[in-house]
């Protein structure tokens, strides 16, 4: 473009700029009657710190005067975790934590730390803590009281004093920091309450260190302020005569799940801007820690470039895409449209409670302390855990899965709601951070997982599976499976001159690594395996004591005592993008198999330096019973269900019961097999003979359909188990149709016994079970004797069959153990494994189903191995199927005393 | 003993009858929708080859359907009782005239090509027979003008030319010879290119049917249903009524996504709350005219401007200027298969204001009436300035505006023709034509969900269809 129409591109803009400009004065005064752009709230007055309308003194804005003419702000303040974040609870410590808040509580993603006073060395001090942070604060606690309470602004430039002072990066020296200079942040009502919060002009003013100036940038895009080249100015037609602003400018709004995301992570409202992701972006860090993305738009219509995505066609959230607010769970507690009943309070008799907060009240005095779950990684304001709505508030699991979930209430006890209903994350999210090392960019080096690269519009991005670990609830006491995901961390840490243990300073990991903009030449030396003078993410870790000891030494040097590599794991809880019930997991094998998702392992790590095995944080409501385990360098967490104390079929077993069982069946189909042969052998070289017999009518048609339900259904429960107990080798069948099967079989099972005990009694044919004491053991011994000799030679049987004396001893003894001890046992453990689900606390009988499931397993092996036996001894009748042929249509031939030889 | 029948198997029966039973009876069942509308996938058998039984010769059209009256003796007098011929419906009594009122093609004007009196030279190439000209009635009543070949030749080898003869230089044997099941090709001729070409009638109907892809229609691309799969024929009686052209329309002349999806539940409990106020169409046809652009914007008050140059989709000079539009949400409207008001040719307007070619009826008050997806077409035509009604103009008949580009002279030779008189005045105003949309259809993966009605970024204007607000927060109709 040449110098002429660079000067009337210029020329015109300007042209276009002043008509504009022109047009909008002149349309001012013939303003029609301006739409409100709040429904509800009144125009009001813009004041600054001394009260005075900034319109008069051009000062920033003060959101506790301004919103305090009509609301408590004092009251807002003081009521508000959000923007306490941590300092009311701050206590100095020699630890590192100091606080439950971000303020004082130390996060190795972000990884500066909030130096304590009596810190030998200065890293972040509150003022540059503020800049770095100053993004996720809302302002009011730290960002303007001080850690004992007084007004920042009355804190003393100090150098000395991390509230007070700044680490200067020429020098590596703290100085003096002026609060009276910077200003202070209120908590800043507009970034939750309007509609278009500019986030931009208001981090600017914060990592400037212009704090006095955050709240009032917020404002500059709505048409009450804008940016100057000097500061700013107010715009004064978007004010009234009276000094109040235009109604058109009234943008105060119930927050948006858009305001919550410019703290807390990605919300995506435009259903047609298809979405997109940065990879572990900590700009997001909900997203960035856990992959939740709460969005209504279809996965399938993003731009993210997931792997399988054209299936994907529902939205990332279901709660979104239904146009819930985050507020709407997440509510202020005193709010009384959305409070939740506090039933306990309440007289047992009273179902509601009308007395409630007027608007009014609530309007002036509204509670900030926002109702919130029981997440493993945020600690702030504990009493406050466990008050949100939470799935069951709104849903009921018994209907909702009415039909085809088994066992619903068991499932309930054990497996929170987003176990199932949160099965994939479809966004990346960290998986490690290794701080032992650094980049050139003064970065971790960190492992993202869920993506195969970086950018997630070109790089293949695969989600991830979160892992399950038992979580607490502390409003019940229940202990159930949920979804994390866990964010494993490397550290440097040291003692310092004044016994404080601390991370070591980034600046201080820098001096060690870097020297003038490049690594150390013993930094290279040490670390650059292929020796092309750059360190990438595989050469950058300390994979040898050697590196370790090396770098030690250096920080050593540096003055720190006690230094040592700290390795921990937090887990992140995972409770939003949740599914509806057609794409949660709902296919029974995904749990009851060997390689069941409840303990699927979870990569912690690809590397890690060596011989440093994390810790898991300590104080969270996660219980993590399972084991770390390192596989050529990379660490898994595996999760260990026994350890929890439960039992998923089809998963679990004790394999000594398997194996024993396995040997008793096997030992007793071989030794009939054996038996056999040597019968059959020994009959064979025996002339043949006949053998006088005489039909008698042995059993009643009861017996027999006594006989005979029982045999099938046992059979069949054998079976049915077997498919319960290995569904791995069953895959064939379904889990559901045969748990059913199952179940109704062992019912008829237990009702065809009891009515037999009946039948028995009455017809005083329970005798036939009852031995004789008298003589008993001789003539076990007898009849055992006969089955290792006399049945070879064709001895007759000691005790002949007759239809008054059907059994011989040794039945005698077998059958009445079976009937009255392994069946009703059996039975008893059976029955208690299925109604655990009605009855909870039988978990708490002799060790629940861990050890009731085993008992049950054992025993059906038993009776497996009884079957083979009993059908092999009928064969020893008067000829092989005469007693089956008995059992079958009640006649049986029987020897008669006198067997002859031909 | 021997022989005795053996009772045990009894037993075993009744064992087995014990188990069975309870089993049986507890077992769960997947909740199978209680009607499987794959049941209702058509079969397409092989047409019989009428190659070897057609012989020739033919000289004219009218040659060729005597020969296939030899055969099919009821088809021509069958077909001469449906509109497909008659292009007029039956006797609506409409309360805004005194005397019954039929709408069609022959007697009534749309936002289009606004009318077809006078101008059968054109217009009857869409008409299933042959020689529609002046003195109609003598051509109608003849057996033999029924046009066979325009639904059931192979459209490759057959075509129309004017009054609804055959295009000269067909090839009337081959024609016949090649006679089948109607396609879509065969419908789609006359209704893909409706209004004078593709696309521009209907925003759901267009050449991108003929070879649909599976994102397209549901049913024609993934499932390569006909047309007269579900405009299902009975004695060349085809199921399914245009708005437009009815007043009111009987549900059981309608086709409807009932006739395979009974009792068809969504999974989802939430979706099935819907039912009851919105329509199949609202959710699973989320936008009209996929891939080729349809006409919403007609102004015949640009025509016949001197140099303007044509372009197919923005001007022509003997029709004025369009906009086409292209993959765009339809207008909702509460809908229960009628008419609330066809405009009948003579009826009053207020040109200062819209005039309903045709408007929907239905109400949020309305129990049967639920949101229904249309294409809103919009025209500036001709009316007359005194006597204030619109006017039907003479375009491609003789001495037409498409020659002359005379308006005047247009409407004094349309007046004897439609018996409506011309006050010598005329000027255009704004009319409205709603087209239903039922083609086009979307399986669930992309059919609409919850954010594109409701929220804020939600395409349903409620406060217009009565409700006080989004219904998610202000509850739906009572």
């Amino acid at each position: 473009m040449n110098k002429t129409s660079t000067k009337l591109l210029i020329a015109s803009l300007l042209l276009v700029a002043v008509m504009i400009g022109l047009g909008t004065v002149y349309a001012k005064p013939e303003a029609a009657p301006q739409t409100q752009a709040s429904p509800l709230h009144p125009t009001f007055a813009m004041l600054d710190a001394d009260g005075n309308n900034v319109l008069t003194s051009g000062n920033p804005v003060s959101t506790m005067q301004t919103c305090g003419q009509c609301h408590d702000t004092n009251f807002i303040q003081a009521h508000a975790f959000h923007s306490d974040l941590g300092l009311g609870d701050y206590a100095a410590s020699k630890e590192i934590n100091a606080s439950n808040g971000i303020f004082g509580e130390w996060d190795p993603l972000t990884y500066r730390y909030l130096s304590q006073p009596g810190d030998e060395r200065l890293d972040l001090s509150t003022a540059e803590w503020l800049m770095l942070n100053g993004y996720r604060v809302v302002g009011g606690g730290p960002a303007d009281t001080s850690r004992d309470g007084k007004l920042l602004t009355n804190v003393k430039p100090d150098a000395g004093n991390p509230e007070a002072s700044i680490l200067d990066p020429e020098t590596g020296e703290a100085k003096t920091w002026n609060w009276n200079e910077s200003g202070v942040m209120e908590m800043n009502c507009f970034l939750c309450h309007t509609e278009n919060p500019n986030l931009e002009a208001r981090l600017e003013a914060i990592k400037s260190g212009d704090f006095g100036l955050a709240n009032t940038a917020t404002l500059f895009d709505s048409g009450l302020a804008f940016q100057t080249e000097d500061g700013f100015q107010w715009n004064q037609f978007a004010f009234q005569e009276n000094g109040e602003i235009n109604a058109n400018r009234v943008f105060i709004q119930d927050p948006t799940n858009a305001n919550c995301a410019a703290c807390h992570g990605e919300v995506h409202p435009d259903g047609d801007v298809p979405l997109t992701i940065n990879a572990c972006d900590l700009n997001y860090p909900q997203t960035a820690t856990t992959g939740q993305v709460i969005a209504a738009q279809k996965i399938s219509e993003s731009g993210v470039n997931l792997s399988g995505k054209d299936d994907l066609d529902r939205s990332w959230d279901i709660h979104a895409e239904r146009q819930l607010q985050c507020t709407d769970c997440h509510f202020a507690p005193n709010n009384p449209a959305h409070a939740l009943e506090a039933q306990d309070a309440n007289p047992d008799h009273l179902i509601y409670d009308p007395r409630k907060l007027e608007i009014d009240e609530y309007l002036e005095r509204p509670d900030h302390n926002f109702a919130r779950g029981v997440s493993a990684q945020f600690r702030i304001a504990p009493e406050l855990k466990s008050t949100m709505r939470r799935c069951e508030s709104c849903h009921d699991t018994n209907k909702s899965h009415a039909g085809w979930l088994p066992y619903n209430d068991r499932h309930m006890q054990v497996i929170a709601c987003e176990t199932c209903h949160v099965p994939q994350m479809y966004a990346p999210a960290y998986s490690s951070v290794d701080w032992t090392v650094i980049r050139l960019d003064g970065s971790a080096r960190t492992e993202c997982r869920g993506v195969e690269g970086t950018n997630t519009a070109t790089d293949l991005v695969t989600g991830f599976q979160p892992v399950l670990m038992q979580r607490t609830d502390l409003e019940d006491g229940k202990t159930l499976f949920a979804p994390y995901n866990l964010i494993t961390s490397f550290f440097w840490i040291y003692e310092d001159g004044n016994g404080n243990l601390r991370p070591v300073r980034k600046t201080d990991l820098e001096a060690v690594y870097l020297t003038n903009g490049n690594y150390a030449p013993d930094m290279l030396s040490a670390l650059d395996a292929d020796g092309n003078g750059k360190l990438s993410d595989a050469e950058l870790t300390l994979d040898t004591e050697a590196k370790q000891n090396l770098i030690a030494g250096k920080l050593e040097m540096l003055g720190l005592n006690d230094i040592r590599i700290y390795g921990q794991v937090q887990p992140y809880s995972i409770n939003h993008n949740v599914v509806d019930s057609k794409s949660a997991t709902r296919n029974c094998a995904t749990c009851h198999n060997a390689d069941s998702r409840v303990t699927s392992p979870i990569l912690l790590a690809d590397s890690a330096p060596v011989g440093v095995t994390p810790e898991f944080v300590p104080d969270v409501n996660v219980t993590a019973t399972g084991s770390i385990v390192n596989e050529n360098g990379a660490l898994y967490y595996n999760p260990v269900n026994e350890n929890d104390k439960t039992y998923i079929f089809g998963h679990n077993r004790i394999s000594w019961i398997d194996w024993f069982g396995a040997l008793l069946f096997l030992g007793t189909v071989v030794s009939v097999a054996g038996h056999g042969t040597i019968r059959y052998v020994v009959a064979r070289r025996h002339d043949k003979r006949t053998v006088e017999t005489k039909p008698v009518y042995m059993y009643e048609v009861y017996e027999r359909f006594w006989h005979w339900l029982q045999t099938i259904a046992i059979v069949m429960l054998l079976m049915t188990g077997l498919v319960i107990h290995r569904p791995d080798m069953f895959g064939a069948f379904s889990f559901r149709h045969i748990v059913t099967i199952h179940n109704v079989l062992a019912a008829l099972l237990a009702i065809n016994a009891l009515i037999s005990i009946l039948w028995h009694l009455i017809s005083g044919e329970i005798q036939q079970y009852i031995p004789h004491p008298y003589g008993f053991i001789d003539q076990m011994i007898a009849q055992a004797k006969y089955y290792i000799q006399g049945v070879f030679k064709h001895e007759p049987h000691p005790f002949p069959k007759s239809k008054e004396r059907k059994f011989n001893p040794l039945q005698k003894i077998t059958y009445l153990g079976l009937l009255s001890v392994l069946l009703p046992l059996q039975g008893i453990t059976g029955m208690m494994m299925w109604m655990v689900q009605k009855i909870p606390s039988i978990q708490t009988w002799f060790g629940g189903l861990p050890f009731l499931a085993p008992m049950h397993t054992l025993m059906a092996w038993l009776f497996a191995s009884f079957i083979v036996g009993h059908v092999y001894l009928t064969t020893t009748g008067a000829t092989p199927l005469e007693a089956m042929r008995g059992m079958i249509t009640g006649y049986e031939e029987i020897e008669t005393h006198e067997p002859q030889a031909s | 003993m021997k022989n005795r029948f053996p009772f045990w198997t009894l037993g075993l029966i009744g064992i087995i009858l014990v188990i069975l039973v309870p089993v049986l009876y507890f077992l769960p069942r997947a909740d199978k929708p209680a009607n499987d509308p794959y049941a209702g996938l058509p079969e397409h058998p092989v047409h019989v080859d009428h190659k070897d039984i057609v012989q020739g010769e033919f000289k004219t059209g009218q040659d060729v359907t005597r020969a296939c009256l030899e055969c099919h003796e009821d088809a021509a007098a069958d077909l001469m009782k449906t509109t497909h011929w008659t292009w007029e419906s039956k006797a609506f009594d409409v309360p805004w005239r005194e005397d019954d009122v039929t709408i069609g093609k022959v007697n009534q004007i749309n936002n289009f090509c606004i009318g077809t009196q006078g101008n059968e030279n054109k217009c009857m190439s869409c008409h299933a027979g042959y020689g529609w000209e002046a003195g109609k009635e003598t051509a109608l009543a003849q057996e033999e003008n029924v046009d066979c070949l325009a639904c059931h030749a192979d459209t490759s080898v057959y075509g129309k030319g004017t009054f609804g003869n055959p295009a000269e230089g067909v090839d009337l044997l081959a024609a016949a010879q090649s006679v089948r099941v109607p396609t879509r090709e065969n419908c789609g001729k006359c209704h893909f290119d409706g209004g004078g070409g593709n696309g521009v009638k209907h925003g759901d109907l267009d050449e991108s049917l003929y070879f649909p892809s599976e994102n397209l229609d549901v049913h024609m691309g993934k499932l390569d249903f006909q047309c007269t799969d579900c405009h299902v024929t009975e004695n060349h009686q085809i199921l399914g009524r245009m708005l437009a052209d009815n007043y009111t329309i009987d549900p059981t002349e309608q086709v409807s996504c009932e006739q395979c999806h009974t009792n068809q539940q969504h999974e989802d409990e939430r979706l099935n709350t819907h039912l009851a106020s919105v329509a199949c169409q609202t959710c699973h046809i989320p936008a009209l005219a996929l891939e080729d652009p349809t006409k919403v914007f007609w102004d015949w008050s640009q025509a016949g401007l001197e140099g303007r140059v044509d372009d197919h989709f923005t001007y022509l000079k003997i029709k004025g200027t369009f906009v086409y539009d292209k993959n765009f949400a339809p207008t909702y409207l509460w809908f229960n298969g009628d008419n609330e008001y066809r405009y009948i040719l003579g009826d009053k307007i207020d040109p200062t204001k819209p005039t309903y070619i045709n408007k929907p009826a239905g109400s949020i008050e309305d129990q049967t009436a639920k949101i229904f997806p249309f294409k809103l077409h919009i025209a500036k035509q001709p009316y007359d300035a005194a006597n204030n009604y619109l006017l039907q103009p003479v375009t491609s008949g003789e001495g037409g505006f498409w020659t002359t580009f005379d308006w005047d002279s247009a409407f004094k030779l349309a007046a004897p023709i439609t018996g409506l008189d011309y006050s010598g005045q005329y000027g255009f105003t704004e009319t409205y034509m709603y087209w239903p949309t039922t083609h086009m259809v979307q399986s669930s993966d992309n059919a609409l969900q919850c954010d594109d009605c409701h929220g804020e970024n939600g395409r349903m204007d409620w406060e217009m269809l009565g409700y006080s607000g989004d219904p998610i927060e202000w509850g739906g109709r009572k």
